[in-house]
């Protein structure tokens, strides 16, 4: 039971809820309803194919499955839907959402904790959602000292280029909303922008834990960009193309993950320097400098910032499966759609409906999407157990992994690819392409 | 249309290029030269090589321009402020900026640009590299040579064995 509002009964809210719905229909019925009709006596309807458009027309149209149908398809082909609804913001936002939830339960669980417990009924479900009204609800404050103008830009740039970075990433085939031919390459300038985002942010806050927290970001990310393109560089000589989708084409095969094994490693290390998750959490070190970088954002800017490191995290762990681990490819699972409601339509009873445009989405996509998802929850669920498992380690050793070993294992995998490449085994020209 | 987005594109890098030296606060100048140095970035774009575009970006923006912040934050806070006026500097600037304009214009515009056909299909940067490969492969060695004796360099330079010795005794 709540301390905050010990009333508190979720009975008691279903039960307000329902008494407005009941007084709302009420209402309606004995005020609205004759409003409408009254009004449609000095309302001229418009007349289509013949019929007067009444508003019952209008509502028999909206609810017939036959004509939403195929305007519902094409929407789905639109960017717009691209970009807000599937390969991009929505489904993105959801798997990140997800990932919040999990990896405190999954930490809490680890230690032998509780972790969300109260908010909803089952297991702190709500938590997430709780959390949000939470951070939208409170109070912006800005450091009187700050930079003001870089300060108000900072989280908004850091979640516009989480999203710029989850444009490139191909779900399914043909379901990728910036199919560039030199996607790879657009993934090394976006970036590249990280860095410079939280450099500025920290400097403007004019605030000494974000500064040493921002010049901590700015060494660690600065120094594992270069382990993390070369670790790439391998895929690029032997796939001979920078889009991703080909990329992800090409693993029909065998994954790169199987003759490549080095280079994930190198990519999975300093993917985690990137994303600044524990082991290399420096930035942000809450023991030692209060919350690095994120120290005087509140409210909905630290919701924002939060929100596009989320965001990140499901861009890396999903550009690591379209490289390493094959992307959509696996076993076709779903069954294909019955050809017969396509033909004949659907019967229920004594009515046949043909209702065109079926199927929404075709067996492969569904399947790409599935494999997809499965791969990228997986990677994600590897870059949430570090958490439970490792102490931060110190920065002198991070920079001496970042340039000495990481660097020299990602030349090392790239001499592994061009004798693959030259012996014929793999490649343009070789056996499996 | 793409007149529209050149003159946009040309604004804003121009306008960016003289912010960057004329504002007083050192960290928004070099703010806008980041700026300047995406708008080129566009203009790449607009000249249908995405694959210069983006190293562009990678290169410029993401790495120079991150060193030249990084530079400008550990100079004092009151050097950011200090205010260096010498008007003669201004037109021996504003001089010398007229002559280059005025030399590199007759150059290029008296180098043929004019009869260059628009409408050929983008370069593959597969030619490119193909290029590199064959025809200029001395070019390229001789860059690789530089540029690894350069890391090299900078590894020794940066290595501190009094400090190095101190941590791994333990």
């Amino acid at each position: 039971m709540s301390t905050i509002a010990p009333k508190f009964r979720l009975g008691y809210f279903i039960k307000s809820l329902l008494d407005n719905i009941f007084w709302i229909i009420i209402l309606l019925t004995l005020i609205g309803i004759p409003a409408i009709q009254v009004a449609l006596f000095f309302i001229d309807l418009p007349v289509i194919d013949g019929e007067l458009l009444t508003p019952f027309l209008a509502l028999t149209w909206l609810a017939d499955p036959s004509r939403t149908l195929p305007i519902v398809k094409t929407l789905m082909q639109t960017d717009f839907f691209k970009i807000a609804v599937f390969p991009g913001f929505g489904f993105a936002a959801l798997l990140a959402a997800g990932t919040i939830f999990i990896e405190r339960k999954l930490l809490a669980k680890l230690q032998l904790r509780v972790g969300p417990f109260y908010c909803g009924k089952i297991e702190g479900i709500l938590q997430l959602m709780g959390d949000g009204l939470k951070l939208i609800s409170k109070e912006i404050i800005i450091p009187a000292k700050a930079d003001k103008p870089i300060f108000w830009v900072a989280p908004l740039l850091f979640v516009g280029t989480a999203a710029a970075f989850i444009a490139l990433i191909p779900v399914s085939p043909g379901w990728v909303i910036a199919d560039l031919d030199v996607g790879l390459l657009a993934f090394f300038a976006i970036i590249g922008f990280f860095p410079i985002i939280t450099v500025l942010s920290s400097w403007s806050a004019n605030s000494k834990f974000p500064f040493i927290g921002g010049i901590r970001a700015l060494h660690q990310m600065v120094s594992f960009e270069i382990p993390l393109i070369l670790s790439l560089l391998g895929i690029v000589i032997l796939t001979g193309s920078l889009n991703l989708s080909e990329i992800v084409e090409s693993q029909y095969n065998f994954p790169w993950i199987i003759f490549m094994p080095i280079g994930a490693i190198v990519f999975f290390i300093a993917m985690l320097a990137e994303l600044e998750r524990i082991p290399f959490d420096l930035p942000e070190a809450e023991s030692e400098i209060v919350a690095g970088w994120l120290t005087e954002f509140s409210g909905m800017m630290y919701g924002l910032v939060q929100l596009g490191s989320y965001l990140k995290l499901y861009a890396f762990a999903a550009l690591f499966v379209v490289l390493f681990l094959g992307g959509w490819n696996g076993p076709m699972i779903i069954p294909q759609f019955p050809q017969e409601i396509i033909t004949d339509g659907i019967e229920l009873g004594p009515i046949s409906v043909t209702i065109p445009g079926l199927p929404l989405f075709t067996p492969e996509m569904l399947n790409g999407t599935f494999w997809f998802t499965i791969k990228t929850v997986s990677v994600i669920f590897f870059i949430l157990i570090p958490r439970g498992v490792f102490p931060r380690i110190r920065i002198d050793l991070l920079l001496h992994i970042g340039w000495y070993k990481l660097i020299g294992l990602a030349f090392v995998n790239i001499f592994i690819s061009l004798s693959l490449l030259y012996a014929g085994v793999l490649g343009p020209g070789g056996m499996m392409l | 249309m793409a007149d529209i987005t050149f003159v946009m594109i040309s604004v804003f890098t121009v306008g960016c290029a003289i912010a960057s030296l004329e504002l007083r606060s050192l960290i928004y100048g070099s703010i806008s030269l980041m700026g300047s140095l995406l708008g080129i970035a566009f203009f790449f774009l607009l000249l249908d090589s995405p694959f210069v575009a983006m190293f562009q970006v990678a290169v410029y923006v993401g790495s120079i321009a991150v060193l030249i912040l990084f530079t400008v934050m550990l100079v004092k806070r009151e050097l950011i402020f200090n205010k260096i006026e010498d008007p003669k500097r201004k037109y021996a600037g504003l001089v010398l900026m007229l002559v280059l304009i005025t030399g590199m214009g007759s150059v290029i515009i008296d180098s043929g640009l004019k009869s260059v056909d628009t409408n050929t299909t983008p370069i593959d940067f597969g030619e490119i590299g193909e290029d590199f490969l064959t025809y200029y492969w001395p070019a390229l060695i001789i860059m690789a040579l530089i540029l690894s004796s350069s890391i090299t360099g900078a590894l020794v330079l940066a290595r501190r064995e009094d400090i190095e010795n101190e941590q791994h005794s333990d």
